[in-house]
């Protein structure tokens, strides 16, 4: 097991090369920059290419790649632009409310997706399975912008029951996470059904009914814990989404958190942030998929020995 | 028993006056998308402020509504006739939060404290500060500048404390910001929220407010909010006491809420299409006439707006005395002189009601910018250039990318954009051609607007002259077609009246610290 972890780490490093070549590559390649939002009414072309020149931006996109790189590399990300402020604090200050955010999110969407998964297998085909689906389905197809706006309209403005914004309390997180969360519940309960409805129709589930175990036995103590492992490829990738995944909910709900940090860096072109942000971002998806493969290669046996 | 009455009397009003001092002076204001992401509170090398800012600095003087100049940090001011001179008398009794002193001597530190940053331009001409006594200044020009108290009253014309400028260094105005303003800033997270509190040593209020200190609200926390849906319901259910910027949209509704007070001042902004003098067919004055005359600003104004702000027929808004230009030069819409000019210039109708010339189409690209309010506008300009036959292809670009695409040059021919700009040289941002492509986005460049252009910036002496030299400047522009006036927006503010009140009348370009001095919570 440690040979494979160690394995999967080294796979990382062309990995992060890539991506954060493609990070560079992108926030560089699309129209615009952080000049043109800190040149004020009435300034010069002068002043224009002196600040051009102040940050860099004038030298060859390979030569600022290299740069940002080995400052990467020895843990800096460089000072923001127009923020004025070290990339590496902003991300840190930004960082928990993302990870309460996404972090709850993600373990709502695991524990109501699992459980409205088994629940439509046990009762398969019946009013539960089939209406429980298509509101699932209906659910996963409304944009989560819409979403958000709709359960402030709903528990904040007519109930009243939590804040319509900010993050001054606790309470503010439940409906962020609510979106956020519904969207998961969706995915993760329809794969769950999958994977259970392929389990249950295995030869030794025939065996477990024969032996005259109960249906709920046998579903939810042995065909639920077989079907687990594409759930937990799929909540391995979604850890990724913990740290980034809520980027138009923090908008909408005005959360501080690495989403509301990368819209505003985006909008100002600032690109030691909007770098940071992705970079974070990839490394948290590489790390996600890792701990995946990980958990997948720990609960089966069969993937361990393939990869020796 | 009248003794007793009368005690009783007394005991209730004694009661009263103390319920109405022992209410939590506390409000929780928000600024929306345009002011959401502002850096920092550092008005020397600030580009972007939010509304916060005035609470925190005081300026030397202020600008009221109808333009005029009112002291604040400054009694009285005045100029030599060669313009080379300015001399102010400044308040006496001034200190910093931090207890610093305000005098000459800061004046003498803080104007050599722009040099080198975006906003230098605006103390440009000062040569040198002179510190007469402790409590008067002159400036020694370079040159007449009629503009310096323009200047002077801008927003990134706060004072901060010089100590703690200097010992901050780049962390003045994220960590600490000190100023002499009636709130001092307790903390600020940059794209969340900033807790100001009141300033209790403040008596130095300017005579745009009726209280002149200290400010009547004990704490103001300051929230951000992109979303403008959001920063709404938050107004409507109460987590938001007062909204610095109420899209139009949502007046219909706000204004439907008995508990919320909505309130226009006049606008700072002007919507324009300019139009590309550089690339076919705008190459031909009449076809850019044509397509000017065509935009209809009273149907957009009423339809779109439902009559708030005002139709724009210049370039400026309507409180500066260069917009009050010739009549003639105006561009209002008059869709059958724009019928005339396209036929003139050779362009006939077609079948499909697209004008035709040699063969090709009269089609031409419209380009904006995202939100809601943009797009609806270039639809609306869309559909009235196709009236007279020009048929306009939108594309929705991204505020950074429309910049960058602009400065190619030749890729754009019309647009749908914006500006907030309270003073005629933004003229010479839009138009000079020394700012081709962005913010030049018109490419016009020809040496009468240059000429005129440089006789506005720099040849002026006195106030009257500036003005004249910038109407007509602002009258060769719009004689050139090289944009097309298209609404003037108010100011809309709202408020909670469950929670606050504000003075009836406000005073100044916008809602900033002469209005928040004369606020109190009543709830």
């Amino acid at each position: 097991m440690f040979g494979y972890f160690i394995r999967r780490l080294l796979l990382l490093i062309p990995v992060f090369l890539v991506m954060s070549a493609v990070v560079f590559a992108i926030v560089h390649l699309v129209p615009g920059d952080p000049i043109d939002n800190m040149l004020q009414i009435g300034s010069s072309p002068e002043r224009r290419a002196e600040l051009t020149a102040k940050f860099g931006l004038d030298r060859p996109l390979v030569v600022q790649y290299g740069v940002w790189l080995d400052r990467v590399f020895h843990g800096d990300l460089g000072d923001a632009i127009i923020l004025k402020q070290p990339v590496v604090s902003l991300i840190l200050a930004n960082l928990p409310h993302s990870l309460a955010l996404g972090g709850l999110a993600l373990a709502f969407s695991a524990s109501v997706g699992i459980a409205i998964g088994a629940l439509a297998t046990f009762f398969r085909d019946s009013w539960f399975d089939r209406s429980v689906m298509t509101i699932i389905l209906m659910g996963a197809t409304v944009p989560n912008f819409w979403l958000g706006l709709l359960m402030i309209l709903v528990f904040a403005v007519e109930l009243g029951w939590f804040p319509v914004s900010g993050a001054r309390s606790a309470d503010a997180l439940v409906l962020p996470v609510l979106t956020v969360g519904l969207g998961g519940v969706a995915l993760i309960a329809r794969v769950t059904r999958a994977a259970m409805l392929e389990t249950a129709r295995q030869d030794f589930v025939f065996m477990l009914h024969a032996k005259g175990l109960s249906k709920r036995q046998i579903y939810l103590g042995h065909v639920l814990r077989h079907a687990l492992l594409p759930v937990v490829t799929i909540l391995g990738l979604k850890i990724g989404w913990v740290v980034g995944g809520a980027v138009t909910i923090e908008y909408v709900f005005a959360r501080p958190g690495l989403g509301s940090l990368l819209i505003s860096a985006l909008n100002q072109r600032d690109y030691p942030i909007i770098q940071g942000c992705l970079l974070m971002l990839g490394i948290a998806v590489m790390l996600g998929t890792l701990v995946g493969d990980l958990a997948q290669a720990a609960m089966d046996p069969r993937i361990r020995d393939g990869m020796r | 028993m009248q003794t007793l009455t009368r005690l009783a009397l007394l005991t209730v009003s004694a009661l009263a006056c103390s319920c109405s001092a022992l209410l939590a002076q506390e409000a929780t204001f928000a600024v929306t998308a345009r002011e959401v992401g502002a850096p920092s509170y550092n008005p020397i090398t600030g580009t972007r402020l939010n509304s916060a800012n005035s609470l925190i600095f005081d300026r030397l003087l202020l600008q009221d509504t109808d333009q005029s100049f009112h002291g604040a940090l400054a009694t009285s001011w005045e100029q030599t006739p060669d313009g080379m001179q300015w001399t102010f008398k400044l308040k006496p009794g001034v200190t910093f939060h931090d207890g610093e002193p305000f005098n000459a001597k800061t004046i003498e530190w803080w104007i050599p404290k722009f040099a080198g940053t975006e906003n230098a331009y605006m103390v440009a001409n000062i040569d040198k500060v002179e510190v007469v006594d402790d409590l008067t200044v002159r400036f020694l020009m370079k040159a007449p500048d009629p503009n310096l108290l323009f200047n002077l009253a801008s927003s990134f014309m706060g004072i901060p404390a010089p100590k703690a400028y200097d010992e901050l260094g780049d962390k003045f105005g994220v960590t600490a910001a000190v100023g002499t303003g009636p709130y001092k800033m307790q903390s600020f997270t940059v794209g969340q929220s900033t807790v100001l509190v009141r300033n209790d040593a403040y008596t130095w209020g300017s005579d745009l407010s009726v209280n002149r200190g200290p400010a009547k609200i004990k704490t103001i926390t300051v929230r951000e909010i992109a979303e403008d849906s959001t920063a709404f319901l938050e107004l409507q259910t109460g987590g938001v006491d007062l909204l610095y910027t109420v899209p139009t949209d949502f007046l219909p509704r706000l204004k439907a809420e008995k508990s919320i007070k909505v309130m226009m001042i006049p606008g700072t902004e002007i919507v324009y299409m300019p139009i590309n003098v550089t690339v076919e067919p705008f190459t031909d004055i009449k076809v850019r006439a044509a397509a000017a005359y065509a935009v209809n600003q009273k149907a957009i104004w009423q339809t779109l707006y439902g009559g708030v702000g005002a139709p724009a027929n210049s370039f400026l808004i309507s409180s500066l005395q260069e917009s009050r230009i010739d009549p003639k030069v105006a561009i209002a819409y008059d869709p059958d002189r724009s019928k005339k000019l396209l036929d003139e210039a050779g362009w006939t109708v077609g079948p499909d009601g697209v004008r035709v010339k040699n063969g090709q189409k009269l089609q031409v690209k419209l380009w904006t910018s995202n939100g809601t309010e943009f797009k609806r506008i270039t639809e609306a300009v869309q559909a009235q250039l196709k009236d007279v036959g020009i048929q306009a292809d939108i594309t929705v670009f991204d505020p950074s990318s429309i910049n960058a695409q602009y400065k190619k040059k030749t890729e754009h021919q019309l647009a749908v954009r914006s500006y907030s700009w309270t003073n005629a040289d933004i003229i010479d941002w839009f138009f000079s051609g020394k700012r081709l492509g962005y913010p030049n986005v018109s490419m016009l460049n020809d040496p009468k607007a240059e000429e005129l252009n440089d006789l506005a910036m720099t040849k002026a002496r006195t106030w009257d002259e500036r003005v004249a030299n910038f109407k007509a400047y602002h009258e060769y522009i719009l004689s050139q077609y090289a944009f097309a006036p298209i609404y003037e927006p108010a100011n809309i503010f709202a408020y909670s009246t469950r929670k606050l009140k504000l003075p009836e009348v406000v005073r100044g370009t916008r809602l900033t610290s002469q209005t928040i001095l004369d606020a109190e919570v009543t709830k």
